[in-house]
């Protein structure tokens, strides 16, 4: 671990051991060498890399990114060389990255999960897995592992089976009960969970009378979502005892305390680094600040503070039910 | 094209001068000799916005020379309005230079088509081809004359300079593109830069006149570094700039998305299936 003046940010997801709390988020950043001429890699805590599956695909059609109030609609799809490819032609150029390099895992079945799990995790270039179980994305099936606390324990089940690495696993907001899924995933073997992806949405073009998104619907990102992900966070840190990266939406020091208090151990910036790439540098500066400023050795301290349930202590007979 | 070395850098730019060439047109002009330095024609800076709450701005950089670079842009929503509010003195941090751009070496005979504000991807490419002797005919549409910035510079560069607006306020009355087809001196390579449905014009026409085009595309950016694949392009795999992805299989398309922002923004037209 590495102090920051004196204020220790590391944590330790599963095995995964970070000398900064702050993942950059899967499918915003690229392989980290993107972003390298404007940040140093080395002062954040891991790369999420974008999701790969078994066979190459395509991704969706164009227009992929619609700006909207207080963040963005995207529909990628997927886009990806397929594993054969990834491993042959990407993951070696990944093992001179200062930061963890978090691989992360797409499919359509629990099969396809094990199988691109096994052999990405299987590289020493990648330190842990993703598993992004709620892409909102492609066709129907993407996204329904997240929506379905049967299919997440399978999928997760399946992929621990193929490795000891850390496993991350992504949830979807788009559910009704978003703490049942977590305690499956946990129950299944995760070691932490990543919450959340984006949120449904879409766009519509007034001229054209046409969706705005070439795939109709997208994935809502920014701070938008930032009130959704920050309860997500707070109902699954009550419902599980691994650890959480929150994310959704954070952009300032102020937000990722938000996360932090309401139960993650670690933040994922994502959609921020379209404002400014030296964000993520700047939120851990400001986080030693805010630590020290309150005499606190490390972040572990706050993780969670916010937590008081939801019950309102002052009711009237009729507050009830 | 010429290949990608990142040359880029965040450059904490100070802005010199600030000009309003027409209605809604802003010129910023900065102090940035790091980004001079290394600028190329046909790339783009991300302009990471001093509010901090809405998405860096990709611009195509006009002028780069000496200590100063410019950029210029029409103010269209709340994010270029935030970008024209910058005063003389401001400083504001520029991600750049960014993107493939063009490739004028050993071009003798070149037109540049640019649509509006697509004029400010062409003034770089323009100075390097006629520097290296070229002759640079500049085929130049707008609106309306007055949205016609920026014009004589081009002719007191050198350029051959030809326009079109559609409401016929200055030169030919009706698209630029008209004007390029039905030249009788077809160019040894056409560069361009405007709105998609010139750019296809465009490719349709050098199509014709059996000329290369390098088009340089507009598209929404997320990341505006290669990093989010938001603002692709189909392209024929087999291109030079196609990003590295296997081989169709059999019956499939041998077509992949690339990103505007880093394989491009400048294609070659005859490489694109848009």
């Amino acid at each position: 671990m590495v102090d920051l003046r004196g204020i220790d940010l590391g944590v330790n997801i599963g095995k995964l051991e970070l000398n900064y709390p702050t993942f950059m988020g899967s499918g915003c950043y690229g392989s980290g060498e993107e972003f390298a001429p404007f940040i140093d890699l080395a002062r954040i805590g891991a790369v999420v890399l974008k999701s790969v599956t078994r066979l190459p695909r395509l991704g969706n059609p164009t227009p992929r990114l619609v700006h909207t109030p207080a963040g963005m609609l995207n529909a990628i799809g997927l886009q990806n060389p397929g594993i054969d490819w990834y491993l042959e032609h990407e993951v070696a150029k990944f093992a001179s990255r200062p930061c963890a390099v978090v691989g992360s895992v797409a499919g359509f079945s629990v099969d396809d999960y094990a199988y691109v799990g096994e052999r990405l995790a299987a590289r020493d270039e990648i330190d842990a897995l993703e598993v992004n179980i709620s892409c909102p994305n492609v066709a129907s099936e993407g996204e329904t592992f997240a929506c379905d606390p049967n299919l997440t324990g399978k999928v997760v089940r399946a992929v621990r089976a193929t490795t000891d690495k850390t496993l991350i696993v992504k949830l979807s907001p788009n559910v009704t009960d978003i703490a049942s899924i977590a305690r499956e995933a946990e129950a299944a073997g995760a070691d932490a969970l990543a919450v959340i992806n984006t949120v449904r949405g879409m766009s519509i073009d007034v001229d054209r009378w046409q969706p705005r998104l070439g795939n109709v619907t997208g994935g809502l990102s920014g701070a938008a979502i930032r009130p959704i992900a920050v309860l997500a966070v707070y109902e699954v840190a009550r419902a599980v005892k691994i650890p959480i990266v929150g994310q959704g939406g954070i952009e300032t020091t102020s937000d990722a305390l938000e996360f932090f208090l309401a139960g993650a151990s670690a933040i994922s910036i994502g959609t921020a680094n379209f404002t400014d790439p030296q964000i993520p540098e700047r939120i851990i500066e400001e986080l030693a600040q805010y630590l020290r400023l309150r005499n606190l050795g490390s972040l572990a301290k706050i993780v969670g503070k916010a937590n008081v349930g939801f019950s309102n202590p002052y009711q009237y007979e009729g507050d009830e039910g | 094209m010429a290949t990608i070395v990142s040359s880029a850098a965040i450059h904490h730019a100070l802005v010199l001068d600030r000009q309003e060439l027409a209605p809604g047109i802003v010129l910023l002009g900065f102090d940035a000799p790091a980004l001079v330095s290394v600028t190329r024609p046909g790339q783009f800076v991300m302009a990471i916005p001093p509010s901090g709450e809405r998405a860096a701005t990709a611009l195509g950089i006009y002028e780069a020379s000496g200590n100063r670079a410019s950029v210029m842009f029409f103010v269209v929503g709340k994010r270029t309005a935030e970008l024209a509010a910058l005063q003389i003195g401001d400083h504001i941090k520029l991600a750049g230079p960014l993107g493939h751009g063009f490739t004028v070496e050993n071009v003798r005979d070149a037109a540049i088509v640019a649509g509006g504000v697509g004029i400010a991807s062409v003034l770089l490419p323009a100075q390097t081809l006629l520097r290296n002797g070229a002759r640079v005919r500049l085929y130049y549409g707008a609106r309306s004359a007055e949205l016609l910035v920026d014009r004589d510079r081009f002719t007191s560069e050198g350029c051959e300079v030809l326009v079109a607006t559609d409401d016929g306020s200055l030169g030919h009355s009706g698209y630029i593109t008209d004007v390029l087809a039905a030249t009788h001196e077809p160019p040894e390579m056409i560069l361009a830069c405007g709105p998609t449905p010139m750019l296809r014009a465009v490719a349709r026409i050098a199509d014709e006149l059996n000329v290369a085009a390098q088009l340089s595309l507009e598209e929404t950016f997320g990341c505006g570094v290669g990093g989010c694949w938001g603002c692709v392009v189909p392209l024929v795999r087999s291109s030079d700039q196609a990003p590295s992805f296997p081989p169709a299989h059999r019956n499939g398309s041998d077509v992949v998305y690339a990103r505007v922002c880093k394989e491009g923004p400048v294609f070659w037209a005859h490489e694109l299936r848009w």
